[in-house]
């Protein structure tokens, strides 16, 4: 049983993670080689790319055209972005402006012997084997591969989270101080009642079957 | 588009309703809570319910509760700002 209740407890924690690690805002610098746009029939992965371009008509068949932006890290390693409107839908980027960032990403594109470097804010996991692309949601030019970059939102979201589950803590708490440990103790009062009648009722009863008789009787009075 | 957005409005509607409604709930029992104290404390004169009542009638007017507007404004903020900045910053 203990095994189980880790099993179950590491999963849970495993799927939150992995799930805000998906969701939540990363950096990357990286140096923009080339954008294109290509026609995706999308299968398995369909989970991991967005809806249609919102204003787009929003039948989702699985054949789409899909903006890519193509970059190398400064290691050498290369990374393939998509350009997607998240629109109203989930993660709440709110993104709608993906042909603005597309044509951005080609004006910053560069070659290794004059680099520009430019810092893409993306959510998203890259993974050759699903053939699944983070989605890039914020492009700026920064002046070397170096810089450091705070994830001022990251900080921000954690402090929410824990602000959240204070309350939600305290909020309990004060329910059940308030409303259900008085009502247990009145349900306690009420059955302390209904003992004492049917213990009066059993010893007025001669057998054993008169006293189990004289016992149900005590509790639905 | 339109569609999209108002099924993001309704549910962030619905979503912050419930949350307002519970922490209202929850200010007002600490401010019940609080009174029963200060009156136990030998705050007040007369009968304790009145006295109590009178207190939460005056929470009902105070800024307190008024406060608990933010629910929906900050969020409301908090959306606009990014979906501006975002897409046009």
């Amino acid at each position: 049983m203990r095994y189980v209740k880790w099993t179950a407890l590491a999963l849970l924690v495993l799927f939150v993670a992995s799930f805000l690690h998906y969701t939540l805002p990363q950096h990357d610098v990286v140096r923009i080689v080339g954008t294109n746009t290509q026609r995706m029939d999308l299968g398995e992965n369909t989970w991991f790319f967005s809806a249609p371009d919102t204003g787009n008509a929003t039948t989702i068949d699985g054949n789409r055209d899909v903006k890519f932006i193509e970059a190398i890290y400064p290691n050498g390693k290369p990374m393939v972005y998509r350009n997607e409107d998240t629109g109203w839908g989930w993660p709440p980027y709110f993104k709608v402006n993906s042909f603005d960032i597309q044509a951005q990403a080609t004006d910053l594109t560069s070659t290794e012997a004059a680099p520009k470097w430019v810092l893409v804010t993306h959510y998203g996991w890259r993974s050759q084997l699903f053939t699944i692309f983070p989605n890039a949601v914020r492009l700026k030019q920064v002046e070397g591969p170096d810089v450091t970059v705070i994830p001022w939102f990251n900080i921000f979201f954690f402090l929410m989270v824990a602000g959240i589950v204070f309350m939600a803590v305290k909020m309990w708490m004060q329910f059940r101080e308030r409303t259900i440990d008085p009502a247990l103790d009145d349900m306690g009062e009420a059955w302390d009642g209904v003992e004492a009648r049917a213990v009066a009722a059993r010893k007025g009863a001669r057998t054993n079957v008169g006293r189990f008789r004289a016992w149900l009787r005590g509790l639905g009075q | 588009m339109i569609i999209g957005f108002l099924k993001l409005a309704i549910f962030g509607l619905i979503g912050l309703t419930v949350v307002y409604l519970l922490l209202s709930a929850y200010s007002r029992s600490v401010q019940r809570e609080e009174l029963e104290k200060r009156f136990d404390a030998g705050d007040g004169d007369g009968p304790r319910d009145a006295y109590i009542e009178e207190g939460m009638r005056d929470y009902e007017r105070g800024l307190r509760k008024k406060l608990i507007w933010l629910v929906y404004i900050i969020p409301t903020a908090v959306f606009v700002a990014v979906f501006y900045g975002l897409n046009f910053g």
